[in-house]
């Protein structure tokens, strides 16, 4: 575009929008680690020199957000590993083999694509209790291990590698599978990366199935310990006032963002991207 | 056998999806559309009742009020954030503009927050009593609002979350179909004189109307599956007026209320299916 060179007035605006887009985060960060009483006697203010960790201490106590940190670990490793090696290998059957039933199996990848997850929930969670497997992690794990989108995803990035350099590959004695592992796999590297930090984000903040699927406290992710956190801290302190539920409450929301905004800051372009790659399946 | 090798390769690739999708997509599909036709509850023998539960869902104010709910929802969202996004998009695309990676970053950190933890600090922040908005309020010497107490304020509460949350993403997804717009259009048409402002509505828009679709239909299909924002932060209340669509088919559990909670699963598929539709027809249709 031959754009004019932006005014002050558009600063302004873009500015005034992105403090409103950051202050909620901003704010609950910065009231995790204020004197209990101040959140509501004071919640405009902040002052570094009263910064205190008394809300994370009691948190601690009340919360179990460690096994919650424990369970999403386990899940993000094993589901995120599954996603990352079984989706662009089937991408890469799809867009670099001619096979027999081809069109009709990708016409179920992108079928399966259009399914809303809401309306696998309830049948899901009959076939969980039929296997014996609610408040399990295979439940946690299995369902959704192998998407849709990550295949459709992959199979574009891995079509734009020109076909000479797989056959090279096959002319030097590659396997099958080891042109995928020694040919393919190095040269999306930088989709590997946005499908990485896209099943990262999904998988971590992943709560419906989550909280459907599991109900002791032994399996609860990290999502489903935040969800009951106000039931959590009340009757761990039976009695206490606002204000120090609400310290645990915003201590146990803060260090629940903080791994992913870290991740997002350091990798923003892998992250934008794979957000992108979402909108190609339109 | 290097050549046999070839042939099965691709389906041995393929093989570990299907083998998911039969038994955590498939099967538990067809397995819910019979049990749709039957009452359990969760123990026991099913009894075939039918059309029952669909005609019970289809008669019940309850299922048309939460249907009701998510309608309000998506007034409330959609149109609002198709709007804001575009604006956000077209600031942010003039190539003259300085900082725009930070800009971008601060518009899309709310998307990267875990939605739970943002519901517990909307918990709080719109607390009737306590809370910071409120606080403010009373500061420019405005009465106290129940932002989550009244009917008429717990939907725009929550829609407020959700537009907070994921018009970052909007915005970048309507930026990357600004800039797949190619400029020598837009050269041409200042040749022609068309100011600013008809270049915008005559020709960008139409251009985007891919990645406004997708936009559109993809935030029918998240306000009509909305769950967490009313489960955290409302229950459905107060007066069930944030039972959403998803929240209601959600209570069919708790109630163990299995076959009633298939069933509506289908109809909501049916309606989302539908409304998408429609939405790509209309966008189709302005342009044509």
């Amino acid at each position: 575009m031959n754009d004019k060179r932006p005014g002050i007035p558009t600063y302004v605006l873009l500015t005034v929008l992105a403090l409103l887009f950051l202050y909620p985060i901003w704010w609950a960060l910065s009231s995790s680690i204020k004197p209990a009483a101040e959140i509501i006697s004071d919640p405009l203010g902040f002052h570094l020199g009263d910064a205190t960790l008394d809300g994370y201490r009691a948190m601690f106590a009340d919360v179990p957000i460690g096994t919650g940190f424990a369970n999403t670990a386990l899940v993000l490793v094993i589901k995120g590993g599954m996603t990352l090696f079984f989706c662009p290998l089937a991408g890469y059957a799809f867009a670099k083999y001619r096979f027999a039933g081809q069109n009709v199996l990708f016409g179920i990848v992108l079928l399966t694509l259009m399914l809303p997850t809401l309306v696998l929930i309830i049948p899901l969670l009959l076939e969980m209790s039929a296997l014996g497997w609610v408040n399990t992690y295979k439940a946690l794990i299995l369902p959704g291990s192998i998407d849709a989108f990550s295949i459709f995803w992959m199979r574009q990035v891995i079509a734009s590698i020109p076909d000479e350099l797989l056959d090279a590959g096959r002319v030097d004695g590659a396997s099958e599978f080891g042109v995928f592992r020694r040919i393919v796999v190095p040269v999306i590297r930088p989709g590997l990366a946005g499908l990485a930090v896209l099943t990262m984000m999904n998988v971590y903040n992943d709560f419906v199935w989550p909280v459907v699927a599991v109900n002791d406290e032994r399996h609860q992710t990290l999502q489903v310990v935040l969800s009951t956190l106000a039931q959590n801290i009340s009757g761990n302190r039976i009695g206490a006032d606002f204000a120090t539920v609400w310290s645990e409450l915003l201590a146990a929301s803060s260090i629940a963002m903080i791994p992913l905004l870290v991740v997002f800051v350091l990798l923003q372009r892998h992250f934008i991207n794979g957000i992108l790659a979402g909108s190609v399946k339109g | 056998m290097n050549v046999l090798q070839r042939k099965s390769a691709p389906y041995v690739f393929v093989l570990p999806f299907f083998v998911v999708f039969a038994a955590f997509g498939a099967y538990p599909l067809a397995y819910a559309l019979r049990l749709s036709f039957t009452k359990w509850t969760g123990a026991g023998e099913a009894r075939w009742i039918g059309l029952d539960n669909y005609t019970y869902l289809l008669t019940s104010p309850e299922f048309w009020a939460s249907l009701g709910n998510s309608s309000i929802m998506w007034l409330l969202v959609v149109p609002l954030q198709l709007v804001a996004g575009l604006g956000g998009a077209v600031l942010l695309a003039n190539a003259k503009l300085r900082l725009r990676g930070v800009f971008r970053v601060a518009f899309i950190a709310p998307f990267v927050t875990p939605l739970v933890a943002m519901a517990q600090v909307w918990i709080v922040v719109f607390d009737r009593d306590y809370g910071l908005v409120n606080h403010v309020l009373n500061l420019v010497g405005l009465p106290d609002v129940g932002w989550l107490t009244s009917t008429t304020w717990s939907k725009p509460t929550l829609a407020l979350l959700f537009l907070w949350k994921t018009t970052g993403f909007a915005i970048i997804i309507l930026l990357a179909g600004l800039q797949s717009v190619p400029s020598h259009v837009y050269e041409a048409a200042d040749l022609d004189g068309a100011s600013r402002w008809r270049q915008f509505w005559s020709m960008t828009v139409p251009l985007m109307r891919r990645s406004l679709s997708f936009l559109l239909v993809i935030q029918t299909l998240a306000v009509f599956q909305m769950f967490a924002e009313p489960f955290v932060v409302t229950q459905g209340g107060p007066y069930g007026s944030t039972t959403t669509a998803g929240l209601y088919l959600y209570d069919h559990i708790t109630a163990s209320d299995l076959g009633t909670g298939a069933a509506n699963s289908f109809l909501l598929v049916v309606l989302v299916f539908a409304l998408s539709l429609i939405s790509v027809r209309l966008l189709r249709a302005r342009d044509e």
